[in-house]
């Protein structure tokens, strides 16, 4: 008799058997064979997961079709077995993963799709505590270029060769039927939460730059040294400004 | 039917012995625009752990019903060590919400930390026993409150299999205090796959140990041979499974029943209705006994 951790490990190697044949030795034949019993749980397995991969990633989905998208699961789900009892936790590896797919070659925009849509979905699920202004008016300005922020656990920074925001609109539900120039140029964006309604800001490049120094840990002298390189009229005060006001940031440390 | 009124900042208390349904993201603006009547509200945990608009709907909903808490990922029959970070999650939602009732599952779904987020089964043998009793025990212990354990619908069984499930439910709940969550689609589905007798199955379950009865729809996998069912929680209850709640409720008297439905989701009147249904069949005389 195989113990409990043994039979555990055999259960979850056959799930995965690449030839789906596979089955624990120990499982009764009862009206049907344990292969095809077996089999009930294999499907459901990779049905949920593929449904949780479909729920995350629908505009990936939709830009390579359903039956695609299955195949694709199917791969990432072997290279990529959950670690973890919440489902919600589960694909972040696929933009990467679509990067390297091999059939994903030519669209090279999908994997910048999975990583907007990663963003939604952790924006989505995440706190979005409130910048305390009044800590910010106890600092004295002479600390101000010394001070850290940090970019909300609500709010993550994209940046793309490719037209994101255009791709991603064009196939939400309902969306009129268009055609999106993939030479368009690229975008950079901010996904963040404002009430319950996820939502994206298009950056320029001294924003963005500013953001992701501080989101790296840099003080805000050392980030907006970095905005003004990115771009020479970039304008610190509105643009803190703005960020605290649409939730990006959280306190200064 | 008891439906619940908001009554200032108290939040309704206990889980009524009614049927309610299970919250679903697609009814979450119609169940707050239209308060209709029903007796509470169950989720599924892990769809609550982050801090984000469910949870604020979540809560929104918490002041106006009873809700319970029915987890899906802590994988109890698992040989891995308990998920830390998962029990705190869940501490931390059950002292945000206060459910008036918070259920797992007797199954496992991972082992050296690979999750296949399936409600997998376990032989049903004396190592398995001890090892689920003291895991029950642990996260009792760790949540400092009382679990109810479902039994499982299954495919499959094991050959070294030496224990009746309900016996084994009824060991559980003996030896580590918990109480039972009664799946009688689950009994149904099983009973058919594995060709026991489900009238038997609800007598070997010890009464006092139930708190709460599932209800939901199952789908057919046809063969030439043969049919499976699978617990897709996708349709209506079916016309067997009510006539086995009717035996289970005569049985066990009235109790908190949810109606299940977690793919391809109805309109909120259709869950309205199959609960309606419930509690048509709870409010029938000559329930055994009501303590």
């Amino acid at each position: 008799m195989p113990t409990l951790r043994d039979l555990q490990r055999d259960f979850v190697a056959a799930v995965f058997d690449a030839a789906g044949e596979r089955f624990p030795g120990e499982v009764r034949h009862g009206r049907f064979g344990g292969a095809r019993l077996f089999q009930v749980y294999r499907n459901n397995v990779f049905l949920s997961l593929t449904g949780a991969l479909a729920a995350v990633y629908p505009v990936v989905r939709r830009l390579v079709g359903e039956g695609f998208f299955d195949y694709l699961a199917d791969s990432f789900i072997r290279a990529h077995r959950p670690g973890s009892g919440n489902l919600h936790d589960f694909g972040v590896e696929l933009a990467e993963f679509l990067a390297g797919f091999p059939a994903c070659a030519p669209h090279p925009y999908l994997a910048d799709v999975a990583r907007l849509e990663w963003a939604y979905h952790r924006v989505f699920h995440a706190a979005a505590p409130a910048f305390d202004l009044a800590a910010l008016g106890a600092v004295p300005p002479e600390r101000y270029g010394a001070l850290r922020f940090d970019l909300s656990p609500a709010a993550r920074l994209i940046a793309s060769d490719y037209p994101l925001l255009a791709i991603w609109r064009a196939n939400q539900p309902g969306a009129d039927d268009t055609t999106v120039d993939l030479g368009a140029g690229g975008e950079r964006l901010l996904v963040f939460r404002r009430a319950l309604e996820v939502e994206f800001k298009l950056l320029d490049p001294g924003e963005y730059a500013l953001l992701d120094a501080l989101r790296d840990g840099a003080t805000l002298e050392q980030a907006s040294e970095r905005a003004l390189e990115a771009a020479a009229d970039f304008d610190l005060a509105r643009c803190l400004q703005q960020q605290v006001a649409l939730g990006a940031l959280t306190n200064a440390i | 039917m008891s439906a619940v009124a908001p009554s200032g900042a108290r939040r309704p208390g206990p889980i009524p012995a009614c049927a309610g349904i299970g919250l679903r993201a697609s009814h979450y603006r119609e169940l707050l625009a239209d308060r209709p009547p029903l007796g509470w509200l169950e989720v599924h945990s892990e769809n609550y752990f982050g801090d984000g608009p469910p949870l604020h709907y979540l809560e929104a909903l918490r002041a106006r019903y009873p809700v319970s808490l029915h987890g899906v990922g802590l994988s109890l029959g698992s040989t891995d060590p308990l998920d830390r970070r998962h029990l705190r999650n869940l501490k931390a939602l059950i002292a945000r919400v206060e459910p008036g009732l918070v259920s797992e599952h007797l199954s496992w779904s991972s082992v050296g930390g690979t999750y296949l987020n399936d409600l997998l089964p376990l032989p049903y043998t004396e190592e398995a026993l001890a090892l689920f009793v003291a895991r029950v025990g642990e996260a009792q212990d760790f949540l400092g409150r009382e679990l109810l354990i479902e039994n499982p619908s299954s495919y499959l069984q094991y050959r070294h299999s030496t224990i009746p499930e309900a016996e084994f439910l009824a060991e559980i709940a003996r030896a580590s205090g918990c109480g039972l969550l009664l799946d009688v689609n689950n009994v149904y589905v099983s009973a058919t796959n594995h060709g026991f007798d489900a009238g038997r199955y609800l007598h070997a379950i010890p009464v006092a140990a139930v708190k709460e009865i599932h209800l939901a729809g199952f789908s057919v996998n046809r063969y030439t041979d043969g049919d499976i069912l699978i617990d897709t929680h996708s349709t209506r209850v079916a016309p067997q499974v009510w006539a086995l709640y009717r035996a289970a409720v005569q049985r066990l008297g009235r109790l908190p029943t949810l109606i299940e439905w977690d793919t391809d989701i109805p309109a909120l009147a259709v869950l309205l209705d199959e609960m309606r249904r419930a509690d048509a069949i709870l409010n029938e005389p000559c329930h055994a006994d009501v303590a």
